[in-house]
């Protein structure tokens, strides 16, 4: 287990190692305005130098280099344009705290509702339940997202006798709740979706039968043997799924103007400010890695069929 | 003779597919008698799976039984309507061996849970107890170093060990009849010998009564007491071993018995039987295995025909036996079969 994890976290840094040299290398393709905020009115002469006491002016290799070694001592860099000479760690941790308390609530509201939706589509399968589930999920999942975003937004605020407001305010409770439910609406129908498809996979195997023939209740059966295997499959993508979710939506976060990642990632493109940009797309890179690493992990705890400790385990 | 510890009368399984209806099993009587072996032989599609299944409800749910009775110990299981009553039959009083080992243990739980379920299900057994029944079932099966097989997963053993674990699971269940549908067919040959060996050892000891689903009657000649022959959803022999493979009355019985690779002669190919097995989905007209039968009567075409006894144990489902049947002889090598048996032995 341990020979594992090891391997699968050194492969998981390497990983991190070239999308860090990947992103680094696009963003140096950069205009070279996004790191001056007052670009228009500066001399080629005061560019330059800027450029200069910035290290931008150094070879690539050089470059990189200092930005791994940056990277290592947990330093992301300063704030150009977005909020001048304020470190980009400080902007993030600013910002983080609402994304993650939204998405936290966004996910337990998913899990709530989206996996008992699943497992009971999967049980009443081919009936009302499991239809009214299945139109909810294909409509989920082939409208666009920022359909029925909009859609939320505007009859969710309309609804008689409760005034949801509109935009986002911290310290009002109602305002979280139509962007929380926005963020849950996509992950339930998926938690639904796939729970159900990997129990109806499961409910067809003989194990199944045999667990009937022997006697067990199909109540019991579900819970101690359908379920337990359908999450298997699952369980790999929960994690990206979960971490993603607790990083924010750029298109919630900005309908409502959530002071959060979504909004800051969207904020900092459209000013241009590149090392924020360059930044905020590492973090979200690492996630999504971190997220597999540890999807890969748990299925190796949950399922006894993948090996740990041969050699062909941590291919 | 025991007493008959199921009986089935005039069942009847219909499904629905598609909007038609398939009829599965056609009207069957059978006894099954307490501590013996029965052996169900019959082609695919013959309905011996399904057949069985009604016995512990665990038809899929296009299926349904539309006539007839299953009585055990006086109960009618065919009247059964809800899970609850299911629940009182399965593993308690029937059990079952299924096909394939690959496939029929959970892969998530150690094979001793999965025993263990059974035992608290129907043994009322609980921890440490459950624990040391399971691993002496274990090594009942053949299962060597059982205590730590225990804690194993299904996938840490081999097909042939796989199987001899789910036995091991119905026998937790400590049941009456135990099923075993095809339970060899997807093992190695070297295997085969040795579960169906296992199976009449605790057959023995646990003075279980045995039904063998098979299509194999190799396996058949192994193990079995009494043979019954399916076919298109009816069985129309039914004898002793003996009488099944020495003296077959039925015209399918003998194509059956004719395509055994034993039979043929070397250099000439396998006997095959002509066709194919009747539409379920239509109503069968007169004997089902007329069109495919050499020698089928005028009368095969028109009318079914009823069992005619050809001693108390032994009675077959064809005209040929009637008085006025011209007289029909079986083929040759089918007369040849016990000189090719004893010469076997």
């Amino acid at each position: 287990m341990l020979v594992y994890s090891a391997k699968r976290l050194v492969r998981s840094l390497l990983t991190l190692i070239v999308i860090i040299t990947v992103v680094f290398s696009l963003l140096r393709l950069m205009p070279v305005e996004g790191y001056f905020s007052n670009f228009e009115k500066m001399s080629e002469a005061q560019i330059q130098n800027g450029l200069r006491q910035m290290g931008l002016l150094d070879p690539l290799p050089v470059q990189l280099l200092g930005f791994f070694r940056q990277l290592v001592r947990g330093d992301l860099g300063v704030s150009n344009i977005y909020r001048m000479n304020v470190p980009i760690t400080q902007i993030v941790a600013e910002k983080a705290p609402v994304s993650m308390l939204m998405g936290g609530m966004a996910l337990c509201l998913s899990l709530v509702l989206g996996l008992p939706l699943g497992a009971a589509m999967a049980r009443g399968k081919g009936r009302w339940l499991d239809k009214c589930g299945t139109a909810f999920v294909v409509l989920v999942q082939a409208v666009p997202s920022a359909v029925y975003y909009l859609i939320i937004q505007l009859y969710g605020t309309q609804l008689p006798g409760l005034p949801l407001p509109m935009l986002f305010r911290a310290e009002n409770p109602l305002s979280w709740i139509l962007p929380t439910f926005s963020l849950a609406i996509g992950n339930i129908a998926y938690y639904a979706m796939w729970l159900r498809r990997f129990m109806v996979d499961e409910m067809n195997k003989d194990y199944v039968t045999l667990a009937r023939a022997k006697g067990v209740s199909s109540k019991r059966i579900i819970r101690s043997h359908i379920f337990r295997n359908a999450f298997v499959p699952l369980v790999q993508y929960l994690p990206t799924s979960f971490l993603i979710t607790l990083m924010g939506s750029i298109y919630v976060e900005s309908l409502y103007s959530v002071p959060g990642m979504g909004g800051l990632l969207v904020d900092v493109i459209q000013r241009q400010d590149n090392t924020v940009v360059q930044a905020l797309v590492l973090i979200y890179a690492s996630i999504s890695i971190v997220g597999l690493l540890i999807g890969d992990l748990l299925m190796a705890v949950v399922d006894p069929r993948i090996s740990l400790n041969k050699k062909e385990g941590a291919r | 003779m025991n007493e008959a510890i199921l009986s089935v009368r005039d069942l009847e399984v219909e499904f629905t597919l598609r909007g038609r209806t398939l009829h599965a099993i056609r009207g069957i009587n059978l006894d099954v008698y307490e501590g013996e072996s029965l052996a169900i032989v019959g082609e695919s599609g013959s309905g011996k799976s399904v057949f069985c299944k009604t016995f512990m409800g665990l038809l899929d749910s296009n299926g349904t039984i539309t006539h007839g009775q299953i009585l055990y110990k006086g109960t009618d299981l065919a009247a059964f309507r809800t899970e609850k009553e299911w629940l009182s039959v399965r593993g308690r009083e029937i059990a079952m061996v299924m096909q394939d080992p690959m496939t029929s243990l959970n892969p998530l739980k150690t094979v001793g849970a999965q025993i263990c379920e059974a035992l608290t299900l129907h043994q009322g057994m609980q921890g440490d107890a459950a624990k040391q029944k399971a691993i002496e079932i274990l090594g009942d099966v053949g299962i060597t170093e059982a205590a730590r097989r225990f804690g194993q997963y299904p996938h840490e053993f081999s097909g042939g060990m796989r199987q001899r674990v789910v036995i091991a699971i119905a026998v937790a269940c400590n049941p009456r009849i135990l099923i075993c549908d095809e339970p060899t067919t997807a093992l190695d040959v070297t295997i085969q010998a040795q579960i169906l060996t296992l199976l009449r050892a605790l057959k023995e000891k646990y003075k279980l009564t045995t039904l063998y689903i098979t299509h194999d009657l190799g396996v058949v000649a192994n193990v079995a007491d009494r043979i019954a022959v399916m076919y298109a959803g009816d069985i129309v022999e039914l004898g002793t071993c003996e009488e099944v493979f020495y003296e077959p009355k039925h015209p399918y019985t003998w194509a059956l018995l004719s395509s055994l690779p034993q039979l043929g002669v070397k250099g000439e190919s396998l006997y095959s039987i002509p066709g194919t097995p009747p539409n379920l989905f239509s109503e069968v007209r007169g004997d089902a295995f007329a069109p495919r039968n050499p020698y089928a009567l005028k009368i095969d075409f028109v009318e079914r025909p009823p069992y005619f006894e050809v001693s108390p144990t032994h009675k077959a489902r064809t005209w040929l036996l009637d008085p006025r049947a011209p007289k029909v002889e079986p083929p040759e090598n089918i007369r040849n079969l016990r000189a090719v048996g004893e010469e076997r032995t």
